[in-house]
């Protein structure tokens, strides 16, 4: 049964493949019978910032801000995913399972709360 | 002074409001000929939804091949019938896939057609303004007229950008646009892969679109594609949060990651998600926005500030992929927030006489055009505060909801109460949940209502509905 639905998921991984590729090749043919013009100059092809020159490559050093987020958001997102087998039993399961499941949930949201006071969530 | 030139309208606006027909209006114009077509239409449509009503009645339709309102009963016949004729069944299992993976295709494709005319269409309306009306009849041939203008356009590649790199994100954002699809449920037994983690891939699959946003901006080589991807991706990934624990509620009641599940769980209590998660369907619905990178919340491509944001270097078919994946997306938002909050399928019942195919696609529009009316309405957000919602306010607020959803779930299952005391009971509690502390939680973060703005004055004083109604009353 499973693994018969994700085989579907990958059959429709290829028609999504396959779905930008159509207007793509339909704009290569186009160059192919001329009816796109392709006259590249130097001007043409430098990187389009805000019309005075570019200063440099961008692919140097840059100031990730988003760090501590994406940190956070690791933490948080595999802790989340932790919690939905226990989500899918919960309803069925004794109120000692509902008290462990809120601890969990605690220890999560201490973190927020300790990531909020040490100013990790302003976006400097 | 004569009274012809007192009536004429002061400025082209209002000449615009005068000459605007109604439907109503257009419908009184017919002549006579064409309102005896249709009301022969009309009659023959109701004597066969009387006849198809008597069948489903009787329940002579209930899974025949020809059952229409499941599209599962004659797939399910189909591989029937090859069994018995021996054929090996991997062939139906095929043919179903191909032909599910081009019903899809044609789904989201004929919406990149459509949907960029509907969309210009209706975003003028909002703004009393006509859209595009001059290629074809209302303006329906633009989008066309649009993609042959996109294939004849020059694709430069810029000196400093990464070739390989360059040419994928174009191709890669495609796939989260459709893979979503595949779990999404049409009716009980029709869906294209059910999966039985189907919540879970859904989420994964979502936040699949942030790598070929980074990797456009990367390849770039261009400071502002760079700068548009970062937030993009800090965005993304914040709003990632809210969303999952919005939908861990969800599954809190349901009980299960199956996609039909939830709807069918929806429609055995007789109960929509949006009316027992009020916060829960706000946070889906404002995340989803910004996981899309939809106005209002589209500061990855926010133009008055980084050119284009990520995609500031492609150009032609490929930048016009970059445009359409967006509709697509919304498009795919509109049918989750309608399989999760809205019922999906299922209309107290009516999904017995109406195709829930149909139903579902209502559901996604009516979605659909709440996001069109969100870009109209909302101006773009600032990074910081979008980031500061949704750590400091989506996300706090979301545990406490998880919290009461964890208590309520139990409650119901175990308590043996009549569902409508336990469910109503959690209706109640968590939209006081929503109303009173979602107030009291922004006065102790520091937001408080009072510091928003003053309501709407240009609106009402200037342009809007009531505009309109005072030049038409005064004509």
């Amino acid at each position: 049964m499973i693994p018969e639905q994700f085989g579907r998921v990958a059959i429709l991984l290829v028609f999504a493949l396959a779905f930008p590729a159509l207007p793509l090749t339909a704009s290569y043919l186009f160059s192919k019978l001329g009816y796109r013009t392709s006259n590249p100059t130097p001007v043409k092809e430098a990187t389009y910032e805000c019309g005075v020159e570019s200063e440099g490559t961008s692919w140097g050093q840059f100031h990730a801000r988003y760090y501590l987020f994406a940190l956070g958001f690791v933490i948080f997102d595999v802790d989340v995913i932790f919690l939905y087998p226990w989500a899918v039993n919960h309803a069925a399961m004794p109120i000692a399972v509902l008290f462990k499941a809120f601890l969990f949930i605690g220890i999560l949201a201490f973190g927020l709360a300790y990531a909020w006071r040490k100013r990790a969530l302003e976006w400097r | 002074m004569s009274s012809a030139a007192d009536r004429r309208p002061a400025t082209p606006m209002a000449r615009q409001i005068l000459e605007h027909h109604s439907l109503l209006s257009r419908a009184r114009a017919l002549p006579g000929e064409a309102r005896f077509v249709l009301a022969v239409l009309t009659l023959g449509a109701l004597v066969a939804g009387a006849g198809i009503g008597f069948l489903v009645v009787t329940g002579q339709l209930d899974g025949r091949w020809y059952d229409l309102r499941d599209l599962g009963n004659a797939t399910a016949h189909f591989r029937g019938w090859t069994q018995r004729q021996g054929i090996h069944s991997a062939v139906p299992y095929l043919v179903t896939g191909l032909l599910g993976g081009i019903a899809i295709l044609s789904l989201v494709g004929g919406w990149l057609v459509i949907g960029v005319w509907a969309e210009r269409r209706l975003i003028a309306k909002f703004q009393i303004r006509q859209g595009p009306n001059r290629v074809g009849p209302f303006g329906l041939l633009q989008p066309l007229a649009d993609a042959v203008k996109l294939l004849q356009k020059e694709v430069l590649i810029p000196i400093g950008a990464d070739k390989l790199l360059f040419f994928l994100p174009p191709i890669l954002i495609f796939i989260p646009a459709m893979l979503g699809w595949g779990p999404v449920p049409w009716a009980p037994k029709m869906s294209y892969a059910d999966l039985n983690v189907g919540v879970v891939y859904t989420i994964a699959i979502s936040s699949l679109g942030v790598l070929a946003v980074f990797l456009a901006g990367w390849s770039s080589n261009n400071h502002y594609a760079l700068l548009g991807a970062m937030r993009t991706v800090a965005m993304m990934v914040s709003y990632e949060i809210p969303i999952s624990i919005s939908l861990l509620a969800i599954v809190l009641f349901t009980g299960s990651l199956q996609l039909s599940d939830i709807v069918a769980w929806q429609a055995q209590h007789n109960v929509w998600m949006i009316v027992l998660l009020p916060f829960g369907a706000f946070t889906f619905l404002f995340a989803s926005t910004a996981e899309i990178n939809r106005t209002p919340n589209d500061i990855g491509e926010a133009e008055s500030e980084i050119v284009a944001g990520f995609h500031t270097e492609y150009s032609g078919m490929k930048a016009g992929l970059f445009l359409a994946v967006e509709l697509g997306n919304a498009l795919l938002v509109g049918a989750m927030m309608s399989t999760f909050f809205f019922g999906g399928y299922s209309l107290f019942g009516l999904e017995r006489w109406i195709p829930g195919y149909l139903i579902m696609g209502a559901k996604t529009f009516l979605v659909y055009f709440g996001f069109v009316w969100l870009r109209a309405t909302l101006p773009r957000f600032r990074l910081d505060q979008l980031m500061a919602f949704a750590w400091k306010f989506l996300i706090p607020l979301s545990i406490i909801q998880l919290l009461f959803v964890a208590v309520e779930s139990m409650v119901v299952v175990q308590s043996g109460l009549p569902g409508i005391v336990t469910i109503g009971g959690s209706i109640i509690a968590n939209a006081a949940l929503t109303f009173v502390g979602v107030r009291a939680w922004a006065n102790a973060i520091g937001y408080s209502p009072k510091e928003m703005a003053s309501p709407p004055i240009m609106t009402n004083g200037v342009g809007g509905l009531r505009a309109a109604e005072q030049i038409r009353a005064a004509s």
